[in-house]
């Protein structure tokens, strides 16, 4: 041909695919509402901060699958691990806690340590037998008390287990696979699954250093903080229960899925209590903020998933995937919350098939200030 | 409204008539409107993740969102459905400028499915090697690579269909331009 292709293809382009000629006003309407109808997503948004903080340990994709604790799936149900609850109102526990909280020196350092062990338990369909495993994964993450510097993540697969004695027979019935397939729900309402391979052997752990969102933002919490910012918030329950539901919307931190502002508070509550670097005063405030909230109740003495006692307190959340119990394992004595768990009391959606009170998943947290990453 | 809000609206202004066309011009009108409502949603749910310039990341989503959803085959098919409705651009008031026009859009027909990709991205969608690069997820240098290629083969499936088949008359430029409007009108 004659002339240059390219420029012979340009003008070619048919008169409905210029770029210049303008949508017309209904479609743009119903296309603009469609768009903003969706919820923001945070899972999205986290992607640019380093470090995911608005979850309770198993949010995310694997979120209300299935999470199990010690106290509630023991080895042998007839024998449970942990002694029996012992009541003990929870308000009284966690105005302990944030006594105690209170009177505790402010810790210094250059990195905000926190290692969080993720159990979840997933069902297992293999070689014709149904089983439960227990998936365990370590992260440990270093973020810096001042601007510019880098925030460091340590994750790695720990393997899984059989979750109980019973699940271990059929597994072994199952010819002891090391490496299994599970369904993992992906889309927010939880109708989607994918499939996810677990191995049982510990995978390599996984060492990031990334800069700063921004030069300064380190956390996601309803949108991104400077650690500054996170120092900063109030140090009575009143303001910082203000200053948390500025950001509250309605639904959860982690999902599109509508949650009730009391529940939400104990969520986020939560995360101020078990793994962000907010002060003393603020996270004393935090712990008597959980006191009063409604609905809040104790289930007593019970050990974390990692064996460290401590006294349980629990919320209820109702959700398409069944009635949820929250439960945070407060060491009122240390002033600490050692662990978050989720209990499915009422199984439906895509946990119907469990077992009643099937421990679903459990999150423990181990925080201290240090001033060397990867230490 | 407020500032996020305003801004994605923004974008949407800017972008979607791009999106529309990338969207039309890969995989034809029918699935363009889903595939920019489905886009949009997206770049909603990801407003923090949007680049400035946003056009060839939402170029990028339009085309996971295709790519899910519609296989090359069935792409290739609707480019050349397409075809028969599209209207070639007015002027081209020589003959020959409007004859080998078409043959440039039979030939695009032709072209394996990514070859017509880089071209509709840098030929239609005017975007730069660089933006383009970004649309395809690959690194500029692989990008002027993959185009030079595209066009090459281009050359040669014009002149292909050039000698297997005088190209039909186009009409008179005053009847063509009377279907921009019917088929615009069906096409919104």
């Amino acid at each position: 041909m004659s002339r240059d292709v390219l420029r012979v293809l340009t003008e070619a382009r048919p008169v409905e695919l210029d770029p210049e000629i303008r949508v017309d006003e209904a479609t743009r309407t119903a296309e603009l509402a469609r768009a903003m109808a969706g919820t923001r997503d945070a899972h999205r948004e986290r992607a640019r901060r380093v470090r995911p903080v608005w979850v309770l340990g198993l949010a995310g994709a694997t979120a209300a699958a299935a999470l199990v604790a010690t106290v509630v799936v023991p080895d042998d149900p007839a024998a449970p691990r942990s002694p029996a609850p012992v009541a003990l109102d929870a308000r009284t526990v966690l105005l302990a806690a944030a006594d105690r909280t209170a009177a505790t020196p402010e810790g210094t350092g250059a990195y905000w340590h926190s290692r969080t062990i993720h159990r979840n338990h997933f069902p297992v369909t293999e070689g014709g037998r149904r089983y439960t495993i227990e998936v365990t994964q370590a992260t440990d993450s270093w973020t810096p008390a001042r601007p510019k510097g880098k925030q460091w993540s340590r994750t790695q697969n720990l393997g899984f287990r059989p979750a109980s004695a019973a699940d271990r027979a059929a597994w072994q019935k199952a010819g002891s696979p090391t490496r299994v397939k599970v369904s993992v729900p992906i889309s927010p309402k939880l109708k989607r699954l994918k499939s996810a391979v677990y191995e049982a052997a510990p995978g390599k752990a996984h060492v990031q250093a990334s800069p700063l969102v921004d030069g300064d933002k380190v956390y996601w919490i309803g949108r991104n903080v400077t650690m500054k910012q996170v120092r900063s918030l109030p140090t009575t329950p009143a303001t910082l229960r203000k200053e948390l539901l500025r950001w509250y919307k309605g639904h959860g931190t982690e999902s599109n899925s509508p949650m009730p502002r009391d529940r939400w508070l104990f969520e986020v509550g939560g995360l101020l209590v078990t793994d962000l670097p907010v002060t003393t005063k603020t996270r004393a405030a935090a712990f008597r903020l959980l006191a009063d909230l409604p609905g809040v109740r104790s289930i007593g003495k019970v050990r974390d998933a990692e064996g460290r006692p401590g006294v349980a307190v629990a919320a209820i959340e109702r959700t398409p995937n069944g009635v949820l119990q929250r439960r945070l394992v407060i060491d009122p004595a240390r002033g600490a919350a050692l662990a978050s768990e989720t209990i499915v009391l009422e199984p439906a959606g895509v946990n119907a098939e469990l077992p009643p009170n099937s421990l679903l998943g459990s999150s423990t947290f181990t925080t201290t200030w240090t001033d060397k990453p990867l230490s | 409204m407020n500032d996020a809000e305003r801004r994605f609206t923004a974008i949407y202004d800017s972008c979607r008539q791009r999106v529309w066309a990338y969207a039309c011009a890969r995989a034809g009108g029918q699935i363009a409107d889903e595939v920019v409502s489905e886009t949009f949603a997206i770049a909603w749910r990801r407003f923090g993740d949007i680049p400035e310039p946003p056009l060839p990341w939402l170029l990028g989503v339009a085309r996971n969102v295709l790519r899910d959803g519609h296989r090359a085959e069935a792409r290739r098919a609707a480019f050349t459905a397409e075809l028969a409705h599209w209207t070639p651009p007015p002027g081209g008031d020589v003959a020959e400028d409007v004859t080998e026009r078409m043959a440039v859009l039979r030939a695009m027909a032709e072209l394996p499915d990514g070859d017509r990709e880089v071209l509709i991205l840098t030929a239609w969608q005017g975007l730069s090697p660089r933006e383009a690069a970004r649309v395809l997820g690959c690194r500029p240098a692989a990008l002027r690579v993959r185009l030079h290629r595209a066009r090459r083969r281009l050359t040669k499936a014009v002149e292909g269909s050039a000698a297997r088949s005088p190209a039909p008359r186009p009409g008179p430029a005053g009847v063509v331009r009377s279907q921009v409007e019917i088929v615009g009108r069906e096409m919104t």
